[in-house]
């Protein structure tokens, strides 16, 4: 018996020749796609003999559905194809295509090959048998991927130029259509001058540059992809979610060039953020443009939040202001799913001034509310000049929030007196402090907003879409409430950008200052 | 047949630190590796003798991550209702709106050499990889959904199929998880028959030819929202949601390794998958299906092939099942 199975894996092996074929195949395809214009691969006519019609193939496929569990596969794939793939006869559901991969290296391989001869026929089971003792040459892989000779992704404009993406099953036209948008420029990166260096981080350097199609200035953010865990989750994350937000509020990515060994990010300029801002009207702001800036922020927020993106780590440095007072948030590349980042990707320690109490003390369970305190600090700031709670440690950042606001009690915060980090630090009991003695020149309203940002409980955090409702923002009127997503709220002729009384009239020359803010955009 | 702990900690990896929670699931390694066993034992792909296995240690719970560690001071499940209260009618319209968009039907149907068995098997195999590592279920939709799509741009070798299936799943981690794999141990699961490099540009291939869409709606989040529905509601049975959901679960995982099922948007799956879980399970009180806005006809169609479905992997659906229910 031991004999006759080595013989039959003996004929696989022995059957490279199916596999060439195929591989040809494979090679033919590729040229074919290469010769494309815009390297789309798109199998036509060149299937090979040995692959199934999809009319064949559901035909099987559903004759699985007699077979018992799909979770075998053995089971699944019915007949003859579910022995091909080599399942061990220990019955066990391991190593389905690991099995395959290391088949003749290990002492199972005698139980693998144990098929029966009709089953050699397929082209995919001798294609697994083949690669046995080889290792896939990167060659060879990206004959089999078809990887294109260049990869460009000029789409980022697609909505720009009101064309939805096609959908999966006509290839054609989505090639017919990036074509014509790699023609006039985008996604290439001869499209943009690089002007000077804004700043320089481990896994990205930022330019101001500018774009020769349209003569604006942009910010060109230059990823380095060659890393050794891959591409950096900041950027994966960053441009997948920037890509689907199209808002006023928010800053747009304008293109994405995709080279070899790196990912440019397009995106438009803004001169500085709200941390310079600041700072340029030497921490004295208008009250009115603080309202405009907060309203902004909202604004921005709550077309995240409708969509499920939280941003996480909001601060003043994230938030980027053009001339005309425009207010956008930016870096969406720490935001994810069910974090909070700690560090950034050069190893600097996220600041803490923003962070609402409860992710302080150890909660990993949050929604939209966890940006909701962050907006409470930046309007405090705004308001009063100051950062609200600037500690340098976790406990240190807790004992500013305890100090003005009142230690927690199960009262105040109920469930806190079982959270053994909050017994631990065994904070003194602080009583609560009017805030208006912190920001006087807030009114009531702005105070009784700021309030309902800075709650312990986030499920009682006021959200930003309800907050954008508050009285503090009647004086704006009621236009301001029905504009579309992507027109900025200075469109309304009611409402415009005041003199800071603190501003210094400089061309905001590009100090230490300008080097710093930059800082968030690179990490 | 174990020859090491699950546990065990691969040099170079940085270690989490260890936390209260993770204690407490076990008090040894040697203790917290066996249930993981006994599931590993019937459907993971490592050979637990030659392929290094999970370095990091497993919270048990998998992606049963609806606790909050002890101590918290509020449950997700309230935290998340909340803003749900807030948002979810338009987090619902907006993923709905772009499911379309993100729904490969036929992914296989210009594959040369991909088959729906191995999709079946490569998809069955990254169900317990997830599981492994400790990933949400979310990520595994993910994964399963940049699969597919690039399978729709791209003709794949059947011999580099595996590989697709690790790096898709490498690119849903790094959007939603904490700790991403780290390639070294995404080749380990392949037995190293790949390269880093491989594995790294193959990455960048995906990327660009999805051109950095990545954010599909999921199953996950429909399902998330027609429980949340149901909690909102007058008669709402919480306990009965939450089975439902964690039951539905299961068979959503089991119908994603099906080609059969790609046919079906994430959200019909989702809602198809609550009604069979409520009609198994009884309920009192089953979610009202039209709340999806399908027509009947759809609804049917789909449930009935989920029942049969369900009928067909009756001795296997217990092991998809969360802790709490199986």
């Amino acid at each position: 018996m031991k004999k006759f199975k080595r013989r039959l894996s003996l004929t696989l092996r022995g059957s490279q020749t199916i596999d060439e074929s195929l591989s040809e195949l494979a090679e033919q395809m590729t040229i074919e796609e290469n010769s494309s214009k815009d390297n789309e691969p798109i199998v036509k006519n060149g299937r090979p003999p040995t692959s199934h019609s999809m009319h064949s193939f559901l035909h099987q496929y559903t004759g699985s559905f007699k077979k018992p569990p799909l979770r075998r596969p053995h089971s699944v794939i019915g007949g003859s194809l579910g022995s091909f793939m080599a399942m061990p006869r220990n019955g066990s559901r391991l190593d389905i295509v690991h099995e395959n991969l290391k088949m003749g290296s290990d002492g199972e391989s005698d139980q693998a090959s144990g098929t029966s001869s009709d089953e050699v026929q397929s082209p995919t089971g001798v294609c697994l048998r083949n690669r046995i003792h080889r290792r896939i040459s990167m060659e060879d892989l990206n004959k089999r991927l078809s990887l294109p000779a260049d990869i460009r992704i000029p789409d980022g404009y697609l909505e720009k130029l009101q064309i939805n993406s096609p959908p999966f099953d006509q290839p054609m036209s989505r090639r017919s259509r990036r074509a014509s948008l790699s023609e006039i420029g985008f996604g290439k990166m001869e499209t943009y001058i690089k002007l000077e260096k804004l700043g320089e981080g481990t896994y990205a350097t930022v330019y101001k540059g500018r774009s020769k199609l349209t003569e604006n200035l942009v910010a060109l953010k230059e990823i380095r992809l060659e890393h050794e865990e891959g591409a950096p989750c900041t950027a994966i994350r960053e441009v997948s979610l920037l890509k689907d937000l199209k808002h006023a509020n928010i800053v747009t990515l304008h293109d994405i060039v995709h080279t070899d060994k790196s990912l440019t990010l397009v995106f438009e300029y803004l001169d500085k953020d709200l941390k310079q801002y600041m700072d340029d009207c030497g921490n004295i702001m208008s009250m009115h443009n603080v309202k405009l800036f907060l309203y902004q922020i909202l604004r921005g927020l709550a077309y995240c939040h409708r969509r499920k993106v939280l941003h996480r780590d909001l601060k003043p440095q994230n938030l980027l202001i053009n001339e005309k007072g425009e207010l956008k948030l930016a870096d969406f590349g720490l935001a994810r799913a069910k974090s909070v980042p700690t560090k950034t990707y050069s190893n600097e320690v996220v600041t803490l001034w923003y962070r609402p109490p409860d992710v302080l003390l150890g909660s990993s369970e949050y929604s939209t509310q966890i940006d909701m305190w962050g907006v409470g600090c930046i309007f405090f700031e705004m308001a009063s000049g100051r950062p609200l709670f600037p500690g340098s440690t976790v406990e240190d950042e807790l004992h500013l929030i305890f100090r003005l606001l009142g230690t927690p009690s199960q009262e105040t915060w109920p469930g806190i007196s079982s959270n053994d980090e909050f017994r631990n630090y065994n904070f003194p009991k602080y009583k609560p402090q009017p805030l208006i003695n912190h920001a006087p020149r807030l009114d009531s309203e702005g105070i009784e907003l700021i309030a309902k940002f800075l709650q312990y409980e986030s499920k009682k955090r006021v959200s930003a879409e309800e907050a954008m409702k508050h009285a503090y923002f009647r004086s704006l009127g009621t236009r301001v409430h029905a504009l579309p997503e992507s027109v900025s709220i200075f469109s309304l002729k009611e409402i415009q950008l005041q003199k800071d009384p603190g501003f210094r009239n400089s061309s905001y020359p590009e100090t230490a200052h300008g080097k710093n803010r930059r800082q968030s955009m690179l990490f | 047949m174990v020859t090491r702990p699950l546990s065990h900690e691969r040099p170079g990896r940085p270690r989490s630190p260890p936390s209260k929670r993770r204690r407490a699931a076990g008090a040894t390694p040697a203790e917290r590796a066996q249930p993981l066993c006994r599931d590993l034992g019937l459907r993971a792909p490592v050979k637990k003798s030659k392929c290094p296995s999970c370095p990091r240690e497993l919270p048990l719970q998998g992606d049963a991550s609806g606790l909050s560690p002890p101590g918290s001071p509020e449950p997700a499940a309230r935290l998340e209702l909340q803003a749900f209260r807030d948002y979810g009618a338009s987090w619902y319209r907006f993923r709905k709106g772009l499911e379309g968009k993100f729904h490969p039907r036929e992914p296989l149907a210009q594959q040369p050499q991909v088959t729906a068995e191995a999709r079946c098997k490569l998809i069955s195999w990254l169900i317990p990889v997830h599981r492994h590592f400790g990933f949400s279920f979310e990520s595994l939709c993910l994964a399963v959904n940049t699969l597919d799509r690039f399978l729709t741009t791209t003709p794949v070798a059947a011999d580099c199929f595996q590989l697709l299936g690790v790096t898709s799943l490498f690119i849903a981690c790094k959007q939603v998880e904490v700790h991403p794999p780290r390639v070294k141990q995404l080749l380990a699961l392949c037995c190293d028959v790949f390269s880093r490099q491989q594995l790294c540009n193959l990455e960048c291939i995906i990327l660009s030819k999805l051109h950095f869409n990545l954010g599909a709606p999921t199953i996950n989040f429909f399902l998330e929202h027609f429980t949340h529905m149901r909690m909102e509601s007058c008669q709402a049975d919480a306990r009965e949601a939450n089975n439902a959901k964690a039951l539905a679960k299961g068979m959503a995982e089991l119908s994603m390794a099906d080609y059969a099922f790609n046919k079906y948007a994430p959200s019909l799956l989702a809602i198809c998958s609550l009604g069979v879980a409520d009609q198994m399970l009884h309920h009192q009180n089953p979610l009202d299906l039209h709340i999806s806005g399908y027509p009947e006809r759809v609804l049917q169609d789909c449930t009935d092939k989920l029942h049969l479905l369900v009928s067909l992997n009756g001795d296997s659906l217990p092991h998809v099942l969360p802790l709490e229910m199986s």
